[in-house]
């Protein structure tokens, strides 16, 4: 398993359970709490009175941030319902289950896999809110000021606006996504910058996700094949696009520990409505692929320790004069199995 | 095994050989005890031999304590960054919380040295002493080799999930 996908699988088979229970005549009664990354939540349920009536509600760090990415208009809400309830037999229930943020409704007897696979994207569709308005704005910015052959990197004039060559947007898109961890998604009129902020708790992982990011940086100079992906950045103190938009109160205490990774999304990474899907698909998930992999390495340093001691145990052993063996042929016991002492 | 390795395990070895002739050797100071005399607070100068300090770098290097009935050896494993330094750290620990099963091995260093080995007279009783030998010469390879090849690994893991990923983004 190298890559995590970007759906949750625990919804679909829950919804092809339920889809399969009605058509064979036998409704079930659902109420199942489904984890994802990132502490979001998803609850499956339906009442015993109308079981073809699914609801699937979530409950997401990210949603507060999402919400009031916008400058508070909650575009979120009209974006979801855009996409879901364009699915025959999906509603968006209002107002949302008790606890969670996202209610949406489901008619189980006109789900199509189509509408499955939706559903289980519901998290990825919703952390792409932003993404959607940063490349709308890239748009409106590319077409006030198209690019010219110059490429300044990391170099903008926030208070000359467009009279730059290199323009770029005032806003910066947060999703508070973990508790001290943020994304932060900058568009521009040549490129949209999405900069993770990431921190390790424990010393070992501290060490390992160095190597793997130093790697992550390296990848792209070293392999040809993969020249077009975005360009990564890394770096131990706040970007420059970050200042003056950290945002306040939520320090941790050690500050010393805190990584921000950027990449640079070119206009080809989000050419059309499928890349771009792509694109924010494999970005959110970028975190948890990068942490996930730092564990299976400890967890494969682990075993191998394991076996080494086995075989250091092994060679010890060698050392050792088997007294026993030649003990117990000689001597003699009694029927009870003890020794016979002359 | 590097030129420079080679003098470095025969030293290690032919001091070793020298300092595991270990006798049976009750307390002088509390009665019916028997304790390894390189382990205790000790008065009796006589029962305490010369230490041997043997260095191949700064960071590699073994010292052997040898006592009337106990040798004490500690290894500095080499640590070349801080990658190194975690893994050797780990790896000791894992050894270390494993002591039961090494009979020799010390839960705790030396200050200052990475993995200790008690060896007592009781071990040089039931064990050969030229095959314990053999064991802490070739813990000494093992270590080293151990080490590169884990991180050698993360190395090489890193930079394959790192193609991979940023493969994923090229249409």
């Amino acid at each position: 398993m190298l890559h995590l996908q970007p759906n949750n699988l625990l919804i679909q088979k829950t919804l092809a359970e339920a889809s399969e229970a009605l058509q064979a005549g036998a409704p079930l009664t659902f109420d199942r709490i489904i984890s994802d990354f990132d502490y979001t939540n998803f609850h499956v349920s339906n009442t015993n009175e109308n079981r073809t009536q699914l609801f699937l509600s979530v409950r997401t760090k990210a949603w507060q941030s999402i919400l009031e990415c916008d400058g508070g208009a909650q575009g979120v809400l009209p974006y979801l319902a855009a996409k879901y309830t364009r699915l025959p037999g999906v509603t968006v229930a209002t107002p949302c289950e008790a606890g969670f943020d996202y209610t949406l409704a489901i008619d189980l007897e006109q789900l199509a896999p189509e509408t499955v696979q939706q559903l289980s994207l519901l998290k990825t569709n919703i952390m792409s809110f932003p993404f959607h308005l940063a490349f709308q704005e890239f748009v409106t910015l590319s077409a006030a000021n198209p690019t010219t052959t110059t490429v300044q990197v990391g170099k903008f004039n926030e208070e000359t606006g467009n009279v730059s060559s290199y323009d770029v947007s005032k806003t910066l898109y947060t999703i508070q996504y973990r508790d001290n961890e943020n994304m932060f998604i900058k568009p521009s009129n040549d490129r949209i910058t999405v900069i993770f902020e990431t921190f390790f708790q424990d010393e070992t992982d501290k060490v390992f996700g160095k190597v793997f990011l130093q790697e992550f940086v390296d990848a792209r100079k070293r392999n040809r094949d993969i020249q077009s992906a975005p360009q990564v950045l890394f770096s131990t103190e706040p970007p420059l696009e970050l200042q003056g938009h950290l945002p306040q109160g939520n320090e941790i205490a050690d500050e010393a520990s805190k990584r921000f990774i950027t990449f640079v999304l070119f206009p080809r990474h989000f050419a059309n409505d499928e890349l771009q899907f792509k694109t924010v698909a494999q970005l959110t998930l970028f975190r948890n692929y990068f942490h996930y992999h730092i564990k299976c390495s400890k967890a494969y340093m682990h075993s191998r320790m394991r076996y080494r001691v086995d075989t250091f145990v092994k060679v010890l052993n060698r050392a050792k004069v088997d007294e026993d063996e030649d003990e117990a042929k000689e001597t003699k016991r009694t029927i009870t199995g003890r020794k016979m002492v002359y | 095994m590097s030129q420079s390795l080679r003098p470095y395990l025969t030293a290690v070895r032919y001091s070793l050989e020298a300092a595991l002739t270990l006798t049976n050797f009750p307390s002088q100071e509390v009665e019916r005890h028997n304790r390894p005399e390189i382990e205790v607070p000790n008065t009796s100068a006589e029962l305490l031999l010369q230490p041997m300090h043997i260095a191949r770098s700064e960071t590699e290097q073994v010292l052997i304590e040898p006592s009337v009935n106990s040798v004490r050896v500690s290894l500095m494993v080499k640590q070349a960054d801080e990658i190194e330094q975690i893994l050797v750290h780990k790896f000791t620990m894992f050894l270390e919380q494993r002591a039961e099963a090494f009979y020799i091995l010390r839960r705790v260093p030396v200050k200052g040295y990475s993995i200790s080995f008690l060896i007592t007279n009781k071990h040089t009783e039931s064990m050969k002493t030229a095959k314990l030998v053999d064991f802490i010469i070739e813990f000494m390879e093992e270590v080293d080799k151990e080490i590169s090849e884990m991180k050698l690994f993360l190395n090489a893991r890193a930079r394959f999930v790192a193609n991979e990923y940023l493969g994923e983004f090229v249409y």
